[in-house]
């Protein structure tokens, strides 16, 4: 029985009830007091929704909550472990020095932020009456605690690679909820929530590569606080690229299948760099599987 | 007048479209040639000559399209702003800031642009009027707390937006966006505060960014555009 997936068609057949978390919460109550076997016949309502509903375009909340969550998880426990307060998979603190003194700050103002998501989408989640995930075991350098070659081997022991990874998730966050975004299209309450965690994810991703900028040294080019190509792109090739593939899109779809092609708009009249502001100037998303997939990569 | 046409490189190309017709690039030369700041339309040099510059009160509509006019009226701010500073930079503007400054006029152009594309001409408002009259373009402190006022704003407005929104293509444009925006925000405050690039007055306890409703964004936006904007419908 989904619950979930029946409040959504609930909300998309009548959305003005569908406003406020307590309503959320009871709906969700009277649901579970059917005994997980509603038939469709039982509420009238849910049968008329359903026949609407647009197949294969909508995943429940639930999912949507608990891939958010997992991506939470995975960023605290990362900024947690590589300032020492959290063991890696073999039990062993990350050296005290290894962040430098003078980004112990920074670090810590991103790992607040991933620890305060974890909570807001754990209330979430609690507030509509489902058990809360765990967390998972993380092991960041990708080897899923030795089973096999490590992809990120140096991730606590090299603080550029620390950077590569961080800007990874960071920016895999930011598609991931953007990915995630229609499916809330009928709960604005948690529509709104995933947008400002969203924007605050940008945030964080935009200063990380301002970090790894301040540390190039004869590069060729400087990275970016957006996203784009060249150095600006995947900072781990190939064990990133995972995190910015279509992130090159030059085709934006509006509604009814029309499209607006970027190459199209008056920007520039160097065609290289023309191309690279059309690509940095919308971020794309990633689907549900990429996402879940990539978390994965960290997670055994 | 000579050292603005001569300029090459990223800041002349800014305005000048991909295929770029003749007209449209001596036009916009002579606008940041000898109009200056004020009197550059937000829009840059549109290419259809038949639109003329708003007056008096523009309202922005109801519904999906309200909110894509929101957003277009905010672009244009951003990018007429942006224009403005990369035309005129403050003085000793590093290399590194007038690139990344230059990058994001881009990007604001671009979204300017995109949003004149995705919204149907008879429901799009017209090319506003900025009016930069309080900024100090010669100021690195005055420019960049321009910056950081106009990106923070954006991204709050997308933020409030984007429940307003009933089309799922509408909404993952919305969220494209505003990540970029939000990059933007981040960057200009580091300028200003390193280590404030999500400092705790725009990020709250919850972890969450601001979002304001429409009436606070235009509020705030008023002061920097003459014509009289009307978003009462926006959404609705």
């Amino acid at each position: 029985m989904n619950f979930l997936q029946l409040l959504a068609d609930l909300a998309q057949a009548n959305p003005a009830v569908y406003t406020q978390a307590s309503q959320r919460r009871t709906m969700l109550r009277q649901l579970s007091q059917l005994g997980g076997r509603v038939a469709a016949t039982a509420l009238p309502l849910l049968a008329v929704s359903t026949s609407t509903a647009k197949a294969g375009t909508r995943e429940n909340l639930l999912d949507v909550l608990q891939l958010a969550l997992t991506l939470e998880y995975l960023e605290s426990d990362f900024y947690r472990t590589a300032l020492g307060k959290l063991a890696r998979p073999d039990g062993s603190l990350v050296s005290a020095d290894f962040v430098p003194a003078s980004l112990r700050a920074d670090l810590e103002t991103l790992q607040l932020h991933e620890d305060q998501h974890v909570a807001f989408l754990q209330a979430a989640l609690e507030n509509s009456g489902v058990v809360v995930p765990a967390r998972p075991r993380f092991d960041f350098t990708g080897s899923r605690n030795g089973a096999q070659a490590a992809l990120f081997p140096d991730v606590f022991t090299n603080f550029d690679t620390f950077l590569q990874v961080a800007q990874t998730l960071e920016d895999a966050g930011v598609r991931a909820y953007k990915g995630q975004a229609g499916f809330l299209i009928n709960d604005n309450a948690l529509l709104e929530a995933a947008f400002r965690i969203h924007s605050v994810e940008a945030r964080h991703a935009s200063h990380i590569r301002r970090l790894r900028r301040l540390r190039q040294t004869g590069a060729a080019e400087p990275i970016r606080n957006w996203v784009g190509p060249g150095l600006s792109g995947s900072p781990a090739a190939p064990a990133s690229d995972a995190a910015y593939v279509g992130e090159d899109a030059l085709t934006q779809a509006l509604p009814n299948s029309a499209t607006v092609q970027l190459e199209e708009l008056r920007i520039g009249s160097d065609r290289d760099r023309a191309l690279r502001s059309a690509q940095e100037a919308f971020d794309e998303p990633l689907t549900t599987a990429q996402s879940t997939a990539l978390a994965n990569i960290f997670i055994y | 007048m000579s050292n603005f046409l001569k300029k090459e490189g990223e800041e002349a190309e800014l305005t000048t479209p991909l295929h770029a017709p003749i007209k449209r690039r001596s036009f916009f030369m002579y606008a940041g040639a000898t109009a200056g700041a004020t009197a550059l339309l937000l829009s840059g040099c549109d290419d259809d000559d038949d639109e003329t510059p708003a007056a008096g009160t523009v309202s922005l509509g109801s519904g999906d399209i309200g909110v894509l006019n929101y957003a277009y009226a905010l672009e244009q701010l951003e990018a007429a702003f942006y224009a403005q500073v990369i035309a005129t930079p403050y003085a000793s503007m590093p290399a590194d800031e007038m690139t990344a400054l230059t990058a994001i006029a881009k990007h604001e152009a671009i979204h300017r642009d995109f949003f004149k594309a995705a919204i149907p001409a008879a429901s799009r408002i017209p090319a506003l009027n900025p009016d930069f009259s309080s900024i100090n373009f010669s100021s690195r402190d005055a420019v960049l707390g321009a910056a950081k006022t106009f990106e923070d704003l954006g991204v709050a407005a997308y933020n409030g937006a984007g429940s307003l929104l009933k089309s799922p293509d509408y909404l993952l444009l919305a969220g494209k966006i505003v990540s970029v925006e939000a990059r933007h925000a981040a960057y200009v405050r580091d300028l200003l505060d390193n280590g404030s690039f999500a400092g705790s007055d725009v990020v709250n306890a919850n972890g969450l960014d601001q979002a304001l409703p429409v009436a606070t964004v235009l509020a705030a936006a008023q002061k920097y555009i003459k014509e009289t904007i009307n978003g009462d419908n926006v959404g609705k």
